[in-house]
């Protein structure tokens, strides 16, 4: 919620106080109708009905901000060869992945994005030296070619480092994590060995954005939130 | 200004472990404590709820730009770390490291592993066993009592199965025998002498072994604690007429309010880095010149995920699970040539799923590799000591401020030869035991991760008895205000391979009911 709608709130908060105070201050007077049992914001309390949203991910689309077409093409060829649709499990296509990842990866640091960004030239680079077409064009077999040299074993947060290596495990990593924790993905249940989606205790932000006290912070970006407050309305419910 | 002019007898600046046990032992000694803790409290009921990562928005994935150097950070966790950008520190080129704090009330102490060891004499006395650094002032023997007395509060599970680099204590005795995935590795160490001894854990209550659930209850129950939460201490006041410690100036975190409060004798305990950052930023305390040197943790990352054959497809019910602790070995009896110190190993049993990353394999390939392994997994990494060395140094960043205009820390430190041959021999020996075992080594990894990953940091404020080279001495007080006390991991003269949580607690409990003693016998 923004500075002045937080004002504005707490301003409609008081001033219907004050009605539903003054309302009761003239019950006595017999020409005017009753007052509502109670003041109305006693109804904010635990057993309060609480609206359900969903994550703007899972009913909005965007526009690539990141990525150039040609890079999105390529990545969506990538993630549907590594992480394909098996089983009944949806691949990393359906789960929406490359555009998420234009999202993440856009807004990560440069080192990652270039990781990325040569990655992706560099695969496409290798089919149009090797087969003549793009990559997105290539069959499973044709792309495996150019994919399997570069496959790794790692552990402990500790990537691969070497060149294309790099590039094409993180990628899978990344691809996989972010298809095992799509909707679409959590919507299949998981049999097996098959990865579940992440379930874990989500710790709000837990204190007041500090930066939207102090104009002289403003410069500085606001904690990230798990959900905009902007998107969040008071509810309001019918007497 | 003061409003209340009150002065407290004993300021204690941070919430933690160590801020907690000197809250216990100088309240429940009778001594008027105010504690200020730079974050908020941490209401798990109100702060935390369950949630799906299909349902955040950025998957799991850690969100970009404010715990970037914090390798543990996902989004479920990103807001209990504390944000880069708000508190930044900056780093020699070339020289990473991974400064990771928490600033809720309790600090660290919410969320650490809770592995629970004793320092032995091979590391209070290192220097007269290889002659390198320094030993420290006390031994184990000085800091058993104390030991047994946290292990007791922090009911510290394990078998007392230590040889002497791993001292036993007051455990909940672990008599669970060993599976047979276990039971073969340890028929592959014993012959060389390498010990395999039953990992120890605190189990605190309900699995919490915080300073919010252990400490600072009992600190609270006396009356003699008061707490002021978001309160960010800029700097240590000083007395123009003694030159000593008299309180500190604080900032509101949230209102930006300039506050200060009074003490007879303050208590640093804000974590290893940021005690020693407040003293650099206060000019205290460095008469000798080594305030801020000597910084050290452990290496981690370094390690070996292999597989049990027996156990594959399903098989490993009754073969799998359990853990085990590998305290050092190296440098007790025989001396390598390629490093000084030595490591141990956390090794695990798996009864659950191997990741990804252990198979170079994509697709129905990968899907169907990781059916066949589940549960199969045995996994050793190492927990390794890194050498106390004056040039691993912290300094203040004069050009740099936080949120608060207070000075940033610039971290200057790296890890030398010692500890990357320590990580490529550990790999080897694990390797080596893996497959003497009759295991299948899937992935390895010689490359300690960068300092500061371990959130083992240690020194740079370090005890000894010769003021000139140490900062405080062996009761964890100044050598230069002898109303200044520094409990935490600063305190330390050098490191080892142990997780160092039971050892700033000792030391805590130590130096507070030394300081209590002062103080009830009129010497403070």
């Amino acid at each position: 919620m923004k500075r002045r709608d937080f004002v504005r709130t707490l301003v409609s908060f008081f001033v219907a106080g004050k009605a539903a105070i003054s309302q009761q201050q003239r019950v006595s007077d017999p020409t005017l109708p009753p007052p509502a049992p109670v003041p109305w914001f006693t109804g904010l309390n635990s057993r309060t009905p609480v609206p359900a949203t969903e994550l703007a991910d899972h009913v909005a689309t965007t526009e690539l901000t990141f990525f150039t077409p040609l890079q999105m093409r390529t990545l969506t060829r990538l993630s549907d060869v590594l992480l394909p649709p098996l089983n009944g499990k949806p691949g990393a296509v359906k789960a929406q992945t490359p555009k998420f990842l234009d999202f993440l990866i856009g807004s990560s640091a440069e080192p990652r994005k270039k990781i990325y960004s040569g990655g992706l030239d560099w695969i496409e680079e290798s089919a149009q030296a090797k087969y003549k077409t793009a990559f997105a064009q290539l069959d499973d077999n044709q792309a495996g070619e150019l994919i399997k040299p570069w496959l790794r074993t790692w552990m402990s947060d500790h990537e691969p480092t070497e060149l294309h290596a790099d590039f094409i495990n993180i990628a899978h990593d990344d691809i996989r994590n972010a298809t095992v924790n799509s909707k679409a993905w959590n919507d299949v249940p998981s049999v097996g060995a098959e990865p579940s989606t992440q379930t874990d205790v989500y710790w709000l932000p837990i204190e007041p954005d500090v930066y939207g006290q102090n104009p002289a912070y403003a410069h500085t970006p606001p904690h990230v939130l798990a959900a905009p407050k902007d998107g969040q309305k008071m509810p309001v419910y019918s007497r | 200004m003061n409003m209340t002019n009150e002065i407290h007898d004993v300021l204690i600046i941070g919430s933690g472990h160590a801020g907690g046990m000197a809250a216990k032992m100088l309240t429940e000694a009778g001594i008027r404590c105010l504690m200020l803790n730079a974050g908020p409290v941490a209401d798990i009921t109100r702060d935390a709820e369950r949630l799906s990562a299909s349902d955040l928005p950025y998957r799991g994935f850690r969100p970009p730009g404010h715990v970037d150097h914090i390798a543990q950070a996902n989004e479920f966790n990103a807001n209990v770390w504390v944000d880069e950008q708000e508190v930044p520190y900056t780093i020699e080129t070339g020289q990473p490291y991974s400064w990771v704090r928490v600033r809720l009330f309790g600090g660290r102490s919410l969320f650490w592993s809770r592995q629970s060891f004793r320092l032995s004499d091979y590391e209070f006395k290192c220097k007269s066993h290889d002659g390198f650094g320094e030993d420290w002032p006390i031994s184990h023997a000085d800091l058993a009592p104390y030991y047994s007395r946290v292990e007791r509060i922090f009911r510290v599970a394990g078998a007392l199965d230590g040889p002497p680099q791993m001292p036993d204590g007051a455990f909940i005795l672990d008599d669970d025998p060993w599976t047979p995935s276990m039971q073969r590795f340890i028929n592959a160490a014993t012959p060389r002498n390498i010990p395999v001894c039953k990992q120890r854990r605190a189990l605190g209550v309900n699995g919490l072994a915080s300073s919010v659930n252990l400490l600072l209850p009992d600190a609270e129950q006396t009356g003699n604690l008061t707490s002021i939460a978001n309160a960010v201490v800029r700097e240590i006041t000083v007395d123009k007429n003694t030159g000593l410690p008299n309180g500190c100036n604080f900032v509101d975190r949230i209102t930006r309010r300039e506050m200060s409060v009074k003490a007879r004798v303050v208590v640093l305990a804000a974590g290893t880095l940021e005690s020693t950052r407040l003293l650099l930023n206060s000019g205290l305390a460095n008469s000798s010149g080594v305030l801020g040197r000597y910084l050290t943790d452990q290496i981690y990352g370094a390690g070996v995920v292999a597989s049990v054959p027996e156990a594959r497809n399903r098989k490993g019910e009754k073969i799998m699970g359990g853990s085990a602790i590998v305290p050092r070995f190296r440098n007790i009896d025989t001396k390598s040539d390629k490093f000084l110190r030595g490591y141990a190993f956390n090794t695990t049993s798996m009864t659950g799923p191997l990741g990804a990353r252990n198979f170079a394999a994509y697709g129905a390939e990968l899907e169907k590799k990781l059916e066949e392994y589940y549960g199969s997994g045995f996994v050793m990494t190492i927990m390794g000591e890194v050498l106390g060395r004056y040039e691993n140094h912290v300094r203040i960043d004069k050009d740099k401020v936080d949120a608060w205009d207070i000075p940033v820390l610039h971290i200057d430190t790296r890890y030398t030869d010692n500890e990357y041959n320590m990580a490529k021999d550990a790999v080897a020996v694990a390797s080596e035991l893996c497959e003497t075992a009759g295991f299948e080594v899937l992935s390895k990894n010689e490359v300690p991760n960068p300092p500061g990953y371990s959130i083992h940091e240690i020194g740079t404020c370090r005890m000894g008895d010769d003021k000139k080279k140490s900062v405080l001495n062996k009761w964890n007080q100044s050598h230069d205000h002898k109303n200044l006390f520094v409990v935490d991991g600063a305190s330390f003269t050098s490191g080892g391979w142990q997780n160092p949580t039971m050892t700033i607690l000792s030391l805590s409990m130590r130096a507070s009911e030394y300081l209590a003693n002062e103080m009830n016998t009129g010497n403070l």
